[in-house]
């Protein structure tokens, strides 16, 4: 099987492919096979010239911290929970992420997400809970990663622009659901920054790895 | 304004920032990735407070007990009596940052069984707790944040502490992006670095935990605590990856341990410790499981799977995407892996080392758990411990200045300088690698004389050329030299090991099988130019 991985050394520096032959288990995920790649003393490329280690950022290893977030054979997931039996292909490509700037190799840059939640005061402040607000959505939604996978795919999210993405319209549901005096704000908020600008592609929906309903949180933000 | 440099963004470097914060104090939160990425998020299966929601009979006092009895009797009164009576306050506290509890019709949060407790006390959010707690948390440090009370700094590592004469007054950071040494001026530093994991190479947890902080802090004159004392978890799932932790939740909500024999299920845990057998400490279930040596299961398939689907939805996901097993149908295949450290930087009450103003928050602590952790008070613990920590700091004067530590700076640039100069056959990953197969071996769930001696000459060997490897460039140039650290830190856990003569708790060896009443005391160890001291804390020292 060869592996085509798009890689950079610098955040300045050009990048380039480099491919890796592996003739092992299919029944690893990707994230697995970047660890076998990068196991050895040396690390050896399919020319057969010593190269240096994939940069990769990896934390948990099962689907829980979103650290592993890039794009497989051309669709952006988590290397974690992505089986190489299921890419059924005899050369599997990766690359880091595009909406976000390259650090190293796979390893990008994704800082932007929380300043923007914080430079428009997505907190909760104040506990005031809405009454008989849903308990379940409110779990569901808690469980972002904020790995990036859901701007990656968006036709509208763009780095650095004011657009934030479907996991700002779930952090504000968050807050619009746990402080009533703040929930007139959020919804103005999230309206600058998602709701008039969303183009309703839902590919944010089903690109979540945690599979969070932000269909539901967009419907309630847009509520009177 | 106080400066308060917090090293670790977990669960409780961010509870101690958002405290520090609420006081008045600037809190820097230092980490190499982001709050989200820390292991915090992966703790599953809840949090142990006596509330209005427990059962009757149960008290703060039932929980004390059962946190001094699941731990040897070794951890401190004063401290688990702290610990437990502000349970409650930190339940209600959770709750006003918007933490999603799993709650009844009424809208109340509901408790689960734990091991090793007298009535059911846990509080939970699913089979995830730690990330609804993270995601809370990091919320309320937003709000911080932007009031300009609390500074993130990412892809930063600690490199050493600033001390002269007993006190700190800041730390070295390696910062990734100038690829420089940062020294960095603080009126109290408070390390929450999180587990030793990486001695071990792949756990239940994260690698990023490495215990690189605690070891190196042991080399500047830290003292460290308890180190033997390692919690293999009973429940673990083999995947292609990892060992993946298999919540003591399951067993909370009623999951049987069995192993079978001419296929007949035999329920081991309940035939020798009778019906509540399956939610025996930790420490019990793990030994018995490793006595049987039989594939074992834990099995949960006879609950209403609509049950399952509430309670424990995360272990259901887990196991079906990682192994194909659907729990509401088949038994999970388990075994125990390395999971906690009870042991870490020796901590007084208010959480500061034998350092002055530098303090130890967290796991990466060692407090409350003794011998044995019991499930649920891990998050209690990181929690606590992190507010504990801000209001020390907080009553204390501030003082100003610091000493001249120019040359200490330009010393460690240097030696940095020479590592990243130098060439010899050793890589460091290759190091690592050899040091986790070590202690999974030496400093297993069984140890003996014999094989912690056998572990001691390897490690000696590993640091006898832990100073002459190959500048590995494509690893993290942290990695490289935070290895002498860690392999000090493993020798730290295998010199306490050898010096228990008895069994107790997590620690069980062989050759001294009995609980010895003249041994319940914890262990210290420090260190001296080369030598490793350890001794047993008769006086308590750390419980004042």
């Amino acid at each position: 099987m060869k592996i085509r991985i798009l890689r950079q050394q610098e955040p300045d520096s050009q990048a380039y492919w480099e491919a890796f032959d592996y003739d092992g288990t299919t029944d690893i995920s990707v994230a697995g096979l970047l660890d076998h790649l990068n196991y050895n003393d040396d690390i050896i490329n399919d020319a057969g010239r010593k190269t240096t280690r994939i940069g990769w950022d990896c934390s948990c290893m099962q689907g829980m911290c979103g650290a592993c977030a890039m794009v497989i054979n051309e669709t952006p997931a988590l290397a974690c929970e992505t089986f190489l039996y299921n890419l059924k292909t005899r050369e599997i490509t990766i690359r880091p992420l595009r909406k976000f700037p390259v650090i190293h190799d796979l390893i990008v840059d994704r800082t932007l997400i929380q300043e923007n939640l914080k430079i428009t005061d997505v907190y909760i402040g104040k506990y005031n809970p809405k009454e008989n607000e849903d308990h379940r959505h409110q779990y569901e939604a808690a469980k972002c990663l904020k790995c990036g996978l859901c701007l990656e795919v968006c036709p509208n999210y763009t780095n650095g622009e004011s657009f934030y993405g479907a996991m700002y319209a779930n952090d504000c549901y968050l807050v619009y659901a746990r402080n009533k005096e703040k929930s007139a704000d959020m919804k103005n908020t999230y309206s600058a920054h998602f709701g008039n600008s969303c183009s309703k592609s839902l590919s944010c929906v089903d690109i979540c790895p945690m599979n969070i309903p932000s269909l539901a949180s967009m419907a309630k933000l847009y509520r009177k | 304004m106080k400066e308060v440099l917090i090293i670790g963004s977990g669960i409780s470097g961010l509870t101690c920032a958002v405290r520090c914060a609420g006081l008045g104090m600037h809190a820097t939160l230092i980490s190499p990735v982001s709050s989200e990425r820390a292991q915090s998020v992966m703790a599953a299966g809840g949090i142990n407070a006596v509330t209005a929601e427990c059962e009757e009979g149960d008290s703060v006092a039932c929980h004390i007990e059962d946190t001094l009895k699941g731990g040897g009797m070794i951890a401190g009164r004063n401290a688990v009596t702290g610990l437990c009576g502000h349970a409650e306050e930190i339940i209600h506290f959770l709750e006003g940052t918007g933490t999603v509890f799993t709650v009844d019709d009424n809208g109340r949060p509901v408790v689960r069984a734990f091991g090793g407790q007298s009535h059911k006390r846990t509080h939970y959010c699913g089979s995830s707790t730690g990330k609804q707690i993270v995601s809370a948390l990091i919320m309320e440090a937003r709000r911080f944040e932007g009031e300009g009370l609390i500074d993130r700094k990412l892809r930063m590592y600690f490199h050493s502490a600033l001390i002269k004469d007993g006190e700190c007054y800041g730390a070295i950071l390696y910062d990734e992006k100038s690829r420089s040494l940062l020294p960095v001026f603080a009126d109290a530093v408070v390390i929450a670095s999180g587990g030793q994991n990486a001695l071990f190479g792949k756990t239940t947890g994260t690698t990023l935990c490495d215990g690189y902080a605690a070891g190196k802090l042991f080399l500047q004159g830290a003292e460290l605590k308890n180190l033997e004392f390692i919690q293999y978890h009973p429940t673990t799932l083999e995947t292609a990856q990892k060992r993946m932790l298999i919540s003591e939740a399951v067993r909370g909500e009623g999951g049987r341990l069995f192993y079978e024999d001419n296929g007949k299920r035999i329920y081991f845990m309940e035939d020798i410790y009778g019906p509540k057998g399956n939610l025996m400490t930790r420490d019990v279930v793990s030994r018995e499981i490793d006595r049987i040596g039989k594939d074992v299961f834990l099995d949960i398939s006879f609950l209403d799977k609509k049950l399952i689907d509430k309670k424990i939805p995360e272990v259901r996901d887990l196991c079906m995407k990682y192994r194909g097993i659907d729990i509401s149908k088949e038994p999970i295949p388990v075994s125990p892996s390395v999971h906690f450290f009870m042991g870490g930087l020796a901590v007084h009450l208010n959480h500061e080392t034998n350092i002055r103003n530098l303090y130890a928050a967290g796991e990466c602590a060692s407090m409350y758990h003794g011998a044995n952790r019991l499930g649920g008070n891990s998050l209690l613990a990181a929690i606590y411990s992190g507010n504990t920590a801000a209001d020390d700091i907080s009553g204390r004067v501030k003082e100003n200045g610091h000493p001249d530590f120019s040359r200490t700076l330009k010393e460690e640039q240097d030696s940095l300088n020479g590592l990243l100069s130098s060439k010899s056959s050793f890589s460091v990953m290759h190091i690592r690698d050899m040091l986790s197969d070590t202690m999974r071996k030496n400093m297993s769930i069984v140890r003996s004389g014999i094989t912690l001696k056998e572990g001691m000459d390897d490690i000696d060997y590993y640091l006898s050329v832990a100073d002459q490897i190959h500048f590995d460039s494509s690893e993290s140039i942290y990695t490289n030299y935070s290895l002498p650290a860690i392999l000090t830190l493993a020798r730290a856990a295998v010199t306490c090991a050898l010096s228990r003569h008895e069994s107790r708790g997590s620690h069980y060896r062989s050759d001294y099988p009995e609980t010895k009443d003249d041994l319940a005391y914890a262990t210290l160890i420090s260190y001296d130019n080369g030598a490793y001291t350890t001794r047993p804390d008769k006086e308590k020292i750390y419980e004042n």
